[in-house]
């Protein structure tokens, strides 16, 4: 029965009491005054084992009797259409099983876009096959780079076929869309005339930031193994969305779901890329149907940086205003990025949640390319947006002579992310310390940057969870969404083991298939505060049934027994007691069984998470590299479930960023518009000696919503540290690096400009 | 070491050159070897050489301490003898070419990439994969930190990771953080376990990791 | 990769016969494994040099220090004289890819390993290094290639131990058919990119092999540094990098050796920078004047001029490092 519940809110200190109305079949909230002795812990995984050792089972790992290799053949050209195609070389290989290929005549939008495959008994005789496919390809024109596919002139990427719908439209804004560019104009609050807002400025700061695109080049490529037993299909899928791709599946090979089973056991990183089942999933499904044998379709490297998705370029002006003390009075932001033949280059959200702007006026652009489609990559928008907001920021504080720090305090919408600044400023000595921009002296010069972020509260309702608690006492936690390595698994054994005062150990987590029930992809960093408290409230149920057992054992009422330590007994009397394996004995049938859905939303203190990041880099103004040397992060999301994850999860977001801010560049030419590096040697990422210290401070956040009071913390640790780290070498040299990745050629070009100071 | 003369100019009668040249309309023909040039047979070698290949031959490997014989082509990587002919998946591969240690396995105690090492080669070395850092159910002190200090996240370059920080643990019984860093700059991890890995590679020195790894 | 004989050879002469009849070497096989996975090379007959160990040592004797062609970069960098007397040599090969690549990887591989030019490496590309019409670094990507030494291919050479060892003057004992050998100089076996080499960057003949690599030994009050700028401070190719090799009485420098990596297709020797040193107290000002005549008729190409003020840097800082050195 719903009821309402009074739960405490709020956080260091600043806590108050919150009536909430807790749905039916939900346990009250876990709130700051909850003495929990599992969650909320340091708590190492339960797949650590099996990762050490080797013997967790990635896709990339699964070998069913009888396997198949199989490669796909992509275009070598960002436009062309395909006008001869022979496979018969390929296909009388001895050792070739199956081959797929598109139809001739089709246009190729891409470099790496599908042309053929193979399925063959190795993946050497595979290569050798796709060796023997025969292409003639018609090139097309093509264009890849921002500035020419703008020109109306330009060769259109959609010229025939369907342009990918925008991700997300805010209501009321304007959707237009000429030649290559498509424009989503939206104003805040509706119809705010920003000349005019700005116009109330008396001081102003403008300036154009631009981004480059990165891959998600997760280590575990795209891939999946295809099995058919009659007409049932089972796909071990490297994905970061089970379910999505069971449907997508089902519904591109015309099966019902329930002859499609999705299994992902273990993930090797995905960070957007993988939500969707890809082409690659459906040739292998064909290939395994031809050959009658189970098929294994992994991406290369290279198709992994072409074809599997990346974070889009910006180029963004935006013009700030505020009054003199620093309030902010409007914001225009103006915006282009490509998307390649995809979508979703926007990069307002920053803008839209960071700050209290009254007007805000955002103009972004889609520009459409020929090159691999964008796809939500960690914060989609949001480092892109930051990096140049925060930029703007510490301009607008310069300009105004206000410290950094004050201006943002002054204009934050959250007041957690408030105290977080205190918090940071007070833990960075370097921040208290620091000199004036550009006043370093000598060859190598430090300097120290900030910047703030946001992110929001993403929960999938579609999410189920089972447990069965079985005779001799063990429980199954199941859902059966994807750990993508944040820990999913662990946590779901933590909450249901403290809900049911149980050991860790009696609980088996059953997680990546699809016959399990339902669960989020893992995107919009939704997968914690989904699934958490559908485990909560299933271990919540399935307690109150074994209370119930336990009852009439003890001969007492439910209501006058609690759970803990593996033991059931009175709340007045511990003595009256009986363990849980003795409960579990006396379950009617064999199991005790409870299936919870995810409850809506209710009240909660704060409806966005933020953190706030300062930056110590080094710039050695003879060579232009940029080190960085310390990250103090300060985070909240919600109640932390595993400190121990969550710390991991602050450093792998930080590491991401400064990747981001320093390496990373996919580079494409500009002569032929292929990629020159599609590989982890000139696609660089961060490596161990290029890492920062790393503070990470978790700022506990107790605010209802669910039953454990969570969010999700995956992206936004990765949102500000581009941003902190510019702001960082701006304080450093005293010049504005307002381009990514800031590399030593640029860094020497912007000293040689701006002269230092 | 790589002979400097590009010997596979002639191929299928067009020159390399040629090719190109044939290549220059737009056409492009597979991936860019002309059909049939799958295999150029040259003239026999000198009498007295051996010649493996280019069909399977039996090979010995010494693999975790135990002799393990298999069928390879000379082509064959040791990371894909390891993972397809032995069954040993612990070692990934990520980029194919010797930059991401993924596939890192130890050769007689030192780590080399598996992936650019044929598995022909590593005949009469001592092998050591992730698979034999633990004795039975007992981790290694190195597997065991990185458990405790969860050194991990989704776990794909940790098998190449912790052999990379084993080797260092079998060289050097007290590392430096730096020593930690340099012996694992050639493990790239995409998910940010880097502090982490440092962490646990410095507690599991000084729990007397050095014996083994 | 394609498929491939596997010849295991039992002398060097036989070796030499195997490359006549057209095979290729193959000692720690990272370059030439790369090139057959990218799909742009297809060699069918392979030697395995490493079958004969006694190619690969690490000895140092009255005159000088000699390397085995299949002595690894991680022997290299840990050999105790080479870290003594040839600081810079050490410091190359501790330098160079990683861990695990300098465990596998050779000496003679690495003088030897083709350009690492991104359009070189990928099939898509018929580049003039493989024997195509166009260098297309020229008008494109050409952030990490040549300001010293291009046209018409603007590769620079990748071969961190030939920076190194061309600082010390090692010479090349090369074995080719009929038993005949020859030395020479590491300076004088890099080719730039003219008419008739655009595809091979040494002298190197198909049916040769190095067997030996010697230092003179060097004499008293010598030093040497080797410094190299990268993006990444893990596995990752040098912007530029620079040997240097002074011969000093008390403070005064009497000759110098400078000779730079990644910024030419072979190693560049700084000829100026030499100049600027000889007889010379190094102080700093000598120092960054050595620098300053280094970059000294630097042609950079549209992406690539930051490498002049980064060499200039990097070689003002190896000279007062080396010259800090105690012998």
């Amino acid at each position: 029965m719903a009821r309402k519940v009074r739960t405490t809110v709020g956080y260091d200190g600043h806590f108050k009491d919150l009536e909430v109305d807790i749905p039916e079949g939900e346990p009250a909230p876990w709130d700051a005054r909850s003495a929990l002795t599992l969650v909320s812990q340091r708590v190492p995984r339960v797949d650590a084992v099996l990762k050490v050792t080797g013997r967790a089972k990635y896709t990339y790992d699964v070998h069913p009797p009888g396997m198949l290799y199989a490669k796909i053949l992509g275009s070598p050209h960002p436009c062309a259409k395909i006008t001869k195609l022979d496979l018969s070389k390929a296909r009388a290989l001895p050792g070739v099983k199956a081959v797929w290929s598109e139809k001739v005549g089709k246009k190729l939008l891409f470099q790496g876009q599908e042309v053929a495959a193979v399925a063959a008994v190795s993946l050497d005789v595979a290569e050798d096959a796709l060796k023997l496919v025969a292409v003639e390809y018609e090139k097309r024109p093509f264009v890849n780079d921002l500035e020419k596919a703008r020109k109306p002139d330009a060769p259109q990427v959609f010229d025939s076929g369907p342009v990918p719908p925008p991700r997300r439209v805010p209501s009321g804004a304007e959707v237009t869309h000429a030649g290559n560019v498509r424009t989503i104009v939206a104003t805040q609050p509706p119809g705010v005339d920003i000349g005019k807002a700005l116009a109330q400025a008396e001081v102003l700061v403008e300036g154009t930031y631009r981004t480059q695109v990165q891959t998600h080049s997760a280590l575990e490529t795209h891939g999946t193994v295809a099995k058919w037993e009659g007409d049932h299909l089972t796909l071990w899928s490297s994905t970061q969305g089970t379910f999505a791709t069971r449907d997508q599946i089902a519904e591109a090979l015309h099966l019902p779901k329930d002859r499609v089973r999705v299994l992902c056991d273990f993930m090797g990183g995905g960070f957007g890329a993988k939500l969707n089942a890809g082409p690659y999933s459906v040739i292998a499904a064909r290939l395994a149907r031809d050959a009658r044998a189970p098929v294994k379709l992994m991406l290369d490297r290279k198709e992994e940086h072409l074809a599997t998705g990346n974070r889009p370029d910006s180029a963004q002006w935006l013009k700030l205003g505020a009054k003199r003390d620093g309030t902010l009075v409007g914001l225009h932001l103006k915006s282009y990025g490509t998307p390649g033949v995809g979508t979703g280059a926007g990069v307002s959200g920053p803008a839209r949640a960071i700050y209290k702007i009254p007007a805000l006026r955002t103009e972004e652009s889609d520009v459409f390319t020929n090159a691999g489609e964008a796809r939500p990559f960690r914060a989609p928008g949001h480092p892109q947006g930051c990096f140049a907001l925060e930029q703007a920021m510490d301009e607008l504080a310069e300009k105004l002579g206000m410290d950094p720090l004050a201006l943002r305090k002054k204009n934050l919408k959250n007041p957690v992310q408030v105290a977080e600044v205190e918090r940071g400023a007070a833990l960075c000595q370097a921040w208290r310390g620091r000199g004036r921009p550009g006043a370093a002296k000598g060859v190598v010069r430090r300097g120290v940057g900030v910047a703030c972020g946001v992110w929001y509260h993403n929960v999938n309702p579609a999410t189920q969870v089972q447990i069965d608690i079985h005779n001799d006492g063990r429980v199954e936690v199941k859902n059966g969404a994807q750990d993508i390595g944040t820990g999913t698994r662990t946590f779901m054994a933590q909450v249901a083991a403290e809900e049911m005062g149980i050991p860790l150990d009696l609980v088996t987590v059953r997680m990546g298939d699809t016959s399990l029930p339902i669960g989020p992809g893992s995107g919009g960093s939704c997968t914690t505060p989904s699934i958490a408290p559908t485990v909560r409230a299933a271990a919540y149920q399935a307690r109150l049934k074994m209370v119930g057992v336990a009852a009439k054992l003890l001969k007492a009422a439910p209501d006058e027994l609690e759970i803990s330590g593996g033991r059931i007994h009175a709340i007045s009397d511990m003595a009256r007691s009986i363990t849980w394996k003795q409960v579990a004995a006396r379950i009617p049938g064999d199991k005790v069984s409870v299936l919870a859905s995810r409850a809506a939303e209710y009240q909660v203190f704060q409806e966005q998470v933020g953190g706030v990041q300062f930056a110590e880099v080094e710039v050695d103004t003879e060579t232009g590299q940029v080190r960085v040397r310390k990250v103090t992060a300060i985070q909240d999301c919600g109640r932390p479930l595993n400190r121990l994850t969550a710390e991991s999860q602050v450093n792998g977001g930080v590491i991401q960023g400064v990747s981001y801010a320093l390496f990373e560049n996919r580079q494409l030419d500009r002569t032929s518009g292929r990629m020159c590096n599609p590989n982890l040697e000139a696609y660089k990422i961060c490596g161990a000696n290029d890492c920062p210290d790393i503070e990470g401070v978790l700022v506990d956040v107790s605010n209802a919503g669910n039953n454990a009071g969570v969010s999700g913390i995956g992206e936004p640790t990765t949102v500000p540290t581009s941003a902190a780290i510019a702001n960082a070498i701006y304080n450093a040299i005293g010049v504005r690096m307002r381009e990514l990745p800031i590399t030593p050629d640029r860094v020497l070009a912007a000293l040689h400009k701006g002269g230092g100071r | 070491m790589a002979n400097q003369k590009d010997d596979d100019q002639k191929k299928g009668g067009l020159t390399r050159r040629e090719l190109f040249r044939s290549l220059g309309g737009g056409a492009l023909v597979g991936g860019l070897v002309p059909a049939g040039a799958l295999f150029r047979t040259l003239a026999p070698p000198p009498a007295g050489v051996q010649v493996l290949g280019p069909g399977k031959v039996t090979i010995t490997l010494r693999v975790n301490g135990t002799d393990k014989k298999l069928e390879v082509e000379p082509r064959t990587t040791l990371l894909t003898a390891l993972r397809e002919d032995l069954d040993l998946t612990g070692s990934k591969l990520v980029c194919d070419r010797g930059s991401c240690g993924a596939c890192t396995v130890h050769l007689d105690g030192q780590p080399v990439c598996a992936c650019m090492l044929l598995a022909v080669d590593a005949q009469g070395r001592a092998i050591t994969t992730i698979e034999g850092l633990a004795r039975g159910e007992e981790l290694a002190p190195i597997q065991q930190a990185f458990v405790d200090y969860d050194a991990l996240q989704c776990g794909f370059c940790t098998p190449g990771m912790i052999m990379s920080c084993a080797a260092l643990l079998l060289h050097n019984a007290s590392p430096t953080l730096d020593d930690v860093k340099h012996a694992v700059a050639g493990n790239l991890c995409r998910c940010g376990t880097y502090p982490k890995v440092f962490e646990a590679t410095l507690a599991a020195a000084k729990k007397g990791g050095h014996a083994r790894g | 990769m394609n498929r491939f004989e596997y010849v295991i050879p039992k002398s060097v002469d036989q070796v030499v016969a195997l490359l006549k009849g057209g095979a290729v070497l193959k000692a720690g096989g990272i370059d030439l494994l790369d090139q057959m996975k990218e799909g742009t090379i297809a060699p069918t007959r392979l030697i395995n040099l490493n079958a004969l160990a006694a190619l690969r040592y690490v000895r140092t004797d009255a005159t000088g220090l000699r390397l085995g062609p299949t002595a690894t970069l991680a022997q290299i960098a840990a050999d105790g004289a080479v870290r003594g007397r040839y600081a810079a040599l050490a410091e190359a090969a501790a330098s160079a890819a990683n861990p695990q690549i300098r465990n596998l990887a050779t000496v003679g591989g690495n003088l030897c390993q083709r350009p690492r030019c991104w359009y070189f490496r990928a099939a898509e590309f018929p580049c003039l290094k493989k024997g195509g019409p166009t260098c297309f670094a020229k008008e494109g990507e050409n952030k990490y290639h040549a300001i010293f030494g291009g046209g018409p291919s603007y590769i620079v050479h990748p071969s961190t131990m030939a920076t190194a060892l061309c600082a010390f003057r090692a010479n090349l004992h090369i074995l080719g058919p009929g038993g005949k050998t020859r030395e020479v100089p590491l300076d004088k076996f890099f080719t730039l990119p003219t008419i008739d080499a655009y595809e091979r960057e040494n002298v190197l003949a198909a049916d040769e092999l190095i067997t030996e690599i010697a230092l003179p030994a060097p004499p008293e009050g010598t030093r040497s540094a080797f410094l190299a700028a990268k993006e990444r401070q893990v596995h990752d190719w040098p912007l530029g990098e620079v040997a240097v090799f002074l011969t000093m009485r008390g403070e005064t420098c009497q000759a110098a050796q400078v000779v730079l990596g990644a910024v030419a297709p072979i190693p560049w020797r700084a000829a100026g920078a030499e100049a600027a040193l000889a007889g010379k107290r190094v102080t700093a000002d000598v120092a960054a004047a050595a620098g300053r005549a280094a970059v000294a008729g630097a042609k950079p190409l549209h992406g690539n001029g930051y490498k002049v003020a980064l060499m200039q840097a990097l070689v003002a800082r190896a000279v007062h490092v080396a010259a800090a050195r105690r012998s």
